[in-house]
């Protein structure tokens, strides 16, 4: 998740590339490394074996300066492709807020990149993670070798959601820094609309259908398509849209902050007693249509929301409950 | 999905002004105060020949790698980590949910100091990110606005041209 530091005034974001072995995922990232300036990265670490595979993960720190007053950082992350490195490769997605799935164009990998794309999914799932919520993109590797498979098919195989997908020869650096671009963006707006989302709002229960959707349970024959996700963009567009306007709206009338400012600030006049009668009932009587308007604003997204808010049954009034307990004794 | 780490300025001053502490009672060279997912909330002391972020990057992965392990073994979790060298020494320990205490000493002090101050000063850290959460959650402005956004993206098309 994005961390936000307001004592440094540093933003940091942490993306992922995951893929099958030697697929490119350590050499995207030194092809960044090599060529951005020298006072915007820090040290490339790899944590690789001795025949230069790597075995936890590699390392970038990406800091693109001072944005709107915020220092802005990036944390590259590669994982361990081959599949005996599955328990290493899972502790590297934990807080992930963007993914670049690094796809070999050979035919020969073909299997291989179905089988890591549906791992991703798993160890995603494991965490709780849903696409909706880490934007991804897909990078189509190797493109310069003779064998290399058409876009067309790899995008049947890896992409039948239409996520953004990229061409690359990372070792030339071609499409790197296309894709890092994209995936960064993807993470701001992420962020963007997250925290425009009132805490309550729809975009947890955009997660929560996708809870019970299928995902891994199937089993996947090579070169074919993998089974169907739900396909939860268009989903969170609707709902970052909604709740866009839900906040616009709260933005432009701010009345019930102000109602219960005025009250408190009625209430810390010295010498102040108690608000007249008529006064509080003429007061209650401006604030309830804002309130409901309010609640309409924001439970619009969702009938899921509505139905917690309708769930929620009035409080017994302690005499009740007391009068309740006394009949119970009487029996 | 977890919450994004969000920290305040107040909250950063408690938490350094705690680990100040630490350092002078335990006579530690530093400490970092480390996400579990490798980003650097805060440091103390001599860091400035510290690559940080590596470090917290690093740490990270070796807590999150020790839980693992853990977890195989039938433990929930080691809590404390150990690393002995020849002149400094690390002692990583966890603190509340999601962060990790890293401090930094050499043969001036004891490991004992060490484990008793951080031990010490871990309750209080947890009490402070635990308020720091409720605080997050209940603001509701954040700086990643479409103007953040825009200019990052054209700061990105500066920085990456092939």
């Amino acid at each position: 998740m994005v961390s936000i530091n307001y004592a440094f005034k540093e933003i940091s974001c942490k993306i992922v590339y995951y893929g099958p072995g030697l697929s490119g995922k350590t050499t995207n990232l030194q092809y960044v490394h090599k060529k951005v300036p020298q006072t915007t990265k820090g040290e490339l670490i790899s944590l690789a074996t001795d025949a230069d595979r790597t075995l936890y993960f590699d390392f970038l720190p990406i800091n693109i300066g001072s944005v709107a007053g915020f220092t802005t950082k990036f944390q590259l992350y590669t994982v361990p492709g081959q599949i005996y490195y599955n328990a290493t490769r899972k502790l590297v997605l934990r807080g992930v807020d963007g993914l670049v799935f690094v796809a070999d164009s050979q035919e020969s990998k073909m299997e291989e990149n179905v089988e890591s794309l549906k791992n991703l999914l798993d160890n995603l799932q494991e965490y709780g993670y849903y696409l909706s919520e880490a934007p991804m993109v897909i990078q189509y590797n190797k493109r310069d070798l003779p064998g290399a498979v058409p876009i067309d098919v790899l995008q049947k195989a890896l992409n039948p959601e239409g996520l953004p997908h990229f061409e690359a020869v990372a070792v030339k650096g071609e499409g790197v820094f296309d894709t890092l671009k994209w995936i960064i963006k993807l993470v701001l707006e992420k962020a963007q609309t997250k925290s425009q989302t009132p805490p309550s709002g729809p975009e947890r229960i955009v997660s929560a259908t996708a809870a019970g959707l299928p995902e891994s349970n199937v089993e996947v024959p090579p070169m074919a398509v993998p089974p169907p996700r739900p396909i939860l963009e268009p989903v969170g567009v609707g709902f970052r849209v909604s709740a866009l306007e839900a906040t616009k709206r709260m933005v432009e009338r701010p009345l019930i902050a102000a109602g219960i400012g005025e009250r408190s600030a009625e209430i810390n006049v010295p010498g102040y007693r108690k608000p007249e009668p008529v006064s509080a009932a003429q007061r209650s009587a401006e604030t309830r249509p804002e309130i409901a308007l309010k609640n309409r604003a924001i439970l619009r997204p969702s009938e899921l929301v509505k139905n917690r808010v309708e769930s929620a049954a009035p409080k017994k009034s302690f005499f009740a409950r007391l009068l309740s307990l006394f009949a119970k004794e009487k029996k | 999905m977890e919450e994004d780490l969000i920290l305040y300025e107040e909250e950063i001053a408690r938490i350094d002004k705690v680990l100040s502490r630490l350092i002078k009672g335990a006579e530690a060279k530093c400490t970092l105060l480390v996400d579990k997912d490798g980003h650097l909330i805060t440091r103390q002391g001599f860091t400035h020949s510290l690559d940080t972020t590596a470090l917290a990057a690093l740490l990270a992965g070796s807590f999150a790698s020790t839980k693992e392990i853990a977890r195989l073994v039938g433990e929930p979790e080691f809590s404390i980590m150990f690393h002995q060298g020849k002149r400094d020494h690390i002692h990583i320990s966890l603190v509340g949910e999601r962060t990790i205490l890293v401090v930094i000493f050499d043969d001036r002090t004891t490991i004992g100091m060490v484990r008793l101050y951080a031990k010490e000063v871990g309750e209080e850290l947890a009490l402070i990110f635990r308020d720091a959460k409720e605080k997050a959650k209940k603001s509701s402005s954040k700086p990643i606005t479409s103007e953040f956004s825009n200019q990052a993206e054209s700061r990105l098309d500066d920085i990456f041209k092939d």
